[in-house]
Parts: structure tokens; sequence; C-alpha cells
């Protein structure tokens, strides 16, 4: 069965604003499936209206099989969900955060006492457990916004910005942790993320979504194999007439698709794949023809181009019109309430 | 389930008031300040045999007790939309909305919290009080009903600052329109002044001011003993209301949290 069944959905706020603007995909069991986007591109709405915090104005939407509209209690019990805020309670501690929460998905004392142990050990927080949560870092309030997300066990998982503004440590912590979930707890994730190389490491496939309309859809590797392959930056040492029969016989390897030189004597190599196993055959190639190489470098398209070829703009408030950035803030404030 | 899902709410804000320590020692203070300084001041004037007339005791610190009582109240109970404003600034709103509780519970519980709080800050003022030399007529079951009341108010006035609570989204808005009714609800109503000396427009405004209505069954089993037939309407009044401020609070609460 399918993890999450999205249809056409469209979500129009009060005001005529289309965050949502017929929007469809479908996420496995036990995959990781990102949302990649701008700021007020739609993921927020979309996230909510899946987990019912939100009503679709259109399209139907199914969470393990459940219609969310029709039996939001039974599709809630099965998600499990940390907002974009950290949304803790700071007055109480760490242990209150979690007994609460498990109450509120009518867990038993007794499971709670279990799983709460399970997972404050799991997200390293048992030692604190008793200590008021406003004496925590921001990486341990998340950690155990996380944990209260995970204490009912659900079986889907979503995950909004979950490293926003924490540091490289604690972001490849909760990396590891996200990676445990799927393999440990046979989990489906679904994460928000601004951070290209967040998706890249961790989602099976990822959505590129702007202004309520997914733009792309496919696994990180396919997304970037589609923009055009790896492109080699080749410097020889000289440049004499042996270079030209060098750059025929370049030319000629497998899976090469395009050569162009610069007037200096710079070389441009465009492969579709595996430019790293490409560099030694171009080393060899070289200096068979006895022409010294001064300089090899390799780029490969990151998640980041593909982002910037579908959304376009890099900085979004500075390129956007007014509308676009009043709607961006009109979206991220209904969305905080 | 409701219910339930209520108390759990409650125990969050309880867990939270309680531990709130500098806010104890005011709940403490305040009432002292009010019974023992105000009190104490205004005796001279309840010596006069016309005003003790007007009044219905010579004790002019018994005459504000109840006044003290819900006054205190009235404002603690009016700051529980403080928490809704709270919850959506953090977001911990949204979390309690995507569990799978009823949404009527998180008012429900909210209110529930404040009559407790409520409950609390009466018991320590009724102690101040009979420290003060205040005693009941009717004796403990007095005072115990005098709490029922103070904490069926406290609910009904969370309810009300939870309706205008989920409308705004800065604590200082709410806390300058919650401001702008308490203390006209206060001087508006006998709490600290007798109804029979007020001029006439004053009193009619008292009449049907629910802090008279809350203070008017106190004062009775307090000075002088039951009377349920004159209670009654009162009582009615109080009880009513605390029900309809749960559907408004409820109604108000669902429209502004489901879009």
């Amino acid at each position: 069965m399918e993890a999450v069944v999205v249809e056409d959905l469209v979500k129009v706020y009060r005001g005529g604003i289309r965050a949502v603007d017929g929007v469809s995909f479908s996420i496995a069991e036990q995959e990781v499936f990102g949302f990649l986007g701008p700021n007020g591109a739609g993921k927020s709405t979309t996230i909510k209206c899946v987990i019912g915090l939100l009503r679709p104005t259109s399209g139907r939407i199914r969470v393990f099989g459940v219609d969310v509209e029709k039996d939001p209690g039974i599709a809630k019990r099965t998600i499990g969900y940390a907002a974009q805020e950290t949304a803790v309670d700071d007055q109480l501690t760490g242990w209150e955060n979690l007994y609460l929460q498990g109450r509120f998905y009518r867990l038993s004392r007794e499971e709670i006492r279990r799983r709460g142990e399970e997972v404050l050990r799991l997200f390293g927080l048992w030692e604190r457990r008793n200590d008021l949560a406003q004496t925590y870092s921001g990486g341990m309030l998340k950690r155990l916004d996380i944990a209260c997300a995970l204490l009912h066990r659900p079986r889907l998982l979503f995950l909004d910005e979950p490293t926003l503004g924490l540091d490289v440590q604690t972001r490849k912590a909760i990396w590891d942790y996200i990676r445990k979930l799927r393999e440990e707890q046979k989990m489906t994730i679904f994460l928000t993320t601004h951070y290209m190389e967040e998706a890249d490491e961790l989602c099976d496939r990822v959505a590129i979504i702007d202004r309520g309309r997914i733009l792309a859809l496919d696994r990180p590797g396919a997304l970037k194999a589609a923009l055009g392959g790896d492109l080699i930056t080749l410097k020889f040492a000289s440049a004499d007439d042996r270079v030209p029969s060098l750059l025929s016989a370049i030319r000629a390897l497998p899976g090469v698709r395009d050569l162009r030189s610069s007037p200096d004597g710079v070389h441009w190599i465009r492969v579709e794949q595996r430019g790293d196993r490409l560099i030694p055959e171009l080393v060899q190639l070289a200096l068979a023809h006895g022409v010294p190489v001064d300089s090899v470098r390799l780029k490969r398209p990151t998640l980041d181009d593909v982002y910037l070829h579908y959304t376009g703009r890099e900085i979004r408030e500075a390129a956007s019109s007014r509308e676009e950035h009043v709607r961006a803030r009109i979206l991220q404030r209904r969305v905080r309430r | 389930m409701i219910l339930r899902d209520a108390l759990y709410v409650a125990r969050r804000e309880l867990l939270k008031f309680f531990r709130a320590r500098t806010r104890l020692v005011v709940a403490v203070i305040q009432p002292l300040l009010w019974l023992g300084l105000m009190g104490n001041m205004m005796q001279g004037l309840a010596q006069n045999p016309f005003v003790e007339r007007l009044l219905g005791t010579g004790s002019y610190l018994a005459f504000m007790t109840p006044g003290v009582l819900l006054m205190t109240v009235l404002f603690g109970g009016v700051f529980a939309g403080m928490s809704i404003v709270w919850d959506r600034r953090i977001g911990y709103l949204e979390k309690l909305l995507a569990a799978p509780i009823s949404r009527a519970a998180i008012p429900l519980g909210k209110m529930l919290a404040a009559a407790v709080q409520g409950g609390f800050q009466g018991l320590l003022i009724l102690l101040i009080a009979t420290g003060l030399g205040v005693r009941f007529a009717t004796g403990l079951p007095g005072a115990l009903f005098a709490l029922l009341v103070a904490m069926v108010f406290s609910f009904t006035l969370s309810g009300f600052s939870l309706a205008l609570a989920v409308r705004f989204t800065s604590q200082e808005t709410l806390m300058a329109v919650v401001n702008f009714f308490t203390m006209p609800l206060v001087f508006t109503s006998n709490a600290l002044f007798p109804r029979e000396a007020m001029p006439r427009w004053l009193a009619a405004v008292a009449q049907v001011n629910p802090v008279t209505h809350a203070v008017t069954p106190i004062r009775q089993v307090l000075l002088s003993g039951w009377d349920w037939l004159g209670m009654g309407p009162s009582l009615l009044v109080i009880g009513g209301l605390a029900l309809l401020m749960l559907v408004v609070a409820g109604r108000s609460f669902g429209r502004a949290t489901v879009e």
C-alpha cells in the first residue's frame, strides 16, 4: 500500500491566495520523500493538508488508505509531525513534554514510560529528562521535538525543515537518526528542506515545488542527470601541435558528449555521467600523446543546480515582484498561526 | 474522551502555574495588601451606623472579602487567553491540533485549569481573611460554597478571554483589550462598594454586571446565612454564563483553527 496518495490537491486561503494549485504525488512505504522549494512555495501548506491541520479546497488525500478528511482521528494516529518551529513547552521538563504528548495520542502510562525511555535514549536526552526544557540547547530542543513526534510510533513521520538553524554536528546527527528510523522502524518519512545537500543525502525521491505546483519529481540522481551530466575542465601544461590530435582522441572516448576549447587553452568536456572515472583515462591519453597535464577539475551538477534550473532565481526576495513577496509573507503567517 | 483530553490540557497549565514561584508569591501578597491595607483603611468608615446599615456589617473587611476574592479570580481568569496566544506563537497549538484529540478539549482544558487556579487563589484569600478575623456566618460549608462560585466565575472569564485570544496574535494586544474590560467590570459592581450607596444609574449597571451576581451570593453566606431563594437568580446567571462561555470559547476556537 502507498503511505500517502495526494490527488489534485488545491488549497485556496481566504482572500483568494492559491497556496497549492493542483498537486499530485504518492509516497511508497518506507520511502524518504523530500519537498524542495522557496519560501511560500506551498510546501508547508501541502503538509498541513495531509496531516489534517488544514482543510483542502479540493482534491483527495489518503494516508495508508485512510481518507484524511473523513477519518482524521484514524489518520492522525498513524502520523508523527515535527513542525518547523520547535514546539516544545520550555516551562516543562523534557519528560513532561513527552508524557503529555503521549497522553494526547492516547498512550497508556506504561507505554509512555517504556517508549519514552527508548526515544530519549535514542536522542541522547535521557540524562536531561528532568531538566526544564528552557535549559536545553537549540539542537536538544529539536531532538526533543522529534522524539515527541516519534513516541506513538507513527508509520509516517513528517519533518518540516528538521535541521533549520542547527550546527553541522547536530544536523549530521539528525540525518543519522532519520536513516536509522527508516531502517530500524520501517518508517516512511516526508521532509521539507531548504538544504539541497540534505535532500540529496537523505531522500529517495524529491519533488521541487514552486508557486503551488510540482515542477519536477524524481530521484535526486535522475534529476541531476537530466540537467546534462558532469563537466570536466582540462588544462595542458604546453600548447603544441600534438594537442589537436589528443583532443580528437578524447572526443572519441565513450560517454563524452561535447568538447569545447577556449583560445587560451582551457578545454571543457561534458560527460554523460561518472566524470570521475574518465579522469584517469584522460590523463593517460594525454601522456600517451606526450602532452603534460597542468590541471583537471570535475564539476558535477548538484541539487542546487537542479533547484535553480526549475525555480529560477536564487534569492527570492530580491528578485521577486512585490506581489510575490506579499504572497510569501501572508502564506508564512497563515501557516504559522 | 473529550474530558480526558481536556484534563491533560489542564494538567499542562497547572504544572506551569504551580511551578512559577514568583507568580505564587504575588498571588499571596496581592490579596494580603488589599485586605490588610484597604480593609484597615476603610474600617473607620464602617463605624458610622448609616454606613454599617449599607454594608450589612460593621466590618468593612468582611464586606470586601467577597469582592477581593472575585477581583483576584477575575484578574487571573482573564489571562487564560494569554496561554493560547503563546501556544500559537511557539507552535504548540499546532502540535495539539495535529494530535488525535478533540478540538474542543483545548479550550475546555484551559478553562478547567483556570477554575482550579481560581480555587487555589480563592483559598489563599479566605485563609488570609480568616487570619485577619473574618468569619463566615455559615461556617465551613459557606466558605466552600464561596470557593465554588469563585471557581465557576474563573472558568467563565477564562472562556471569555480565550474567545478573545483566538483573534489576536500578540499578547500585548490581548492584554490591552482584556484590561479594557476588567477594571470597569470591578468598579461597576458591588465588589468594593455597596450597591445601595450607588447613584441610580451605576446601581442599574451593577445589577447587570456578572461580577455583582458572583459577589452577592458569597456576601450573603458570609454576612448573614443561607438564602437559596434570594441567591437563586444570581446563581442561575453565574451558571448560565459559564455554559454560555464554554460554547462561545469552543466555537470561536473552532472557527479560528479550522481553515
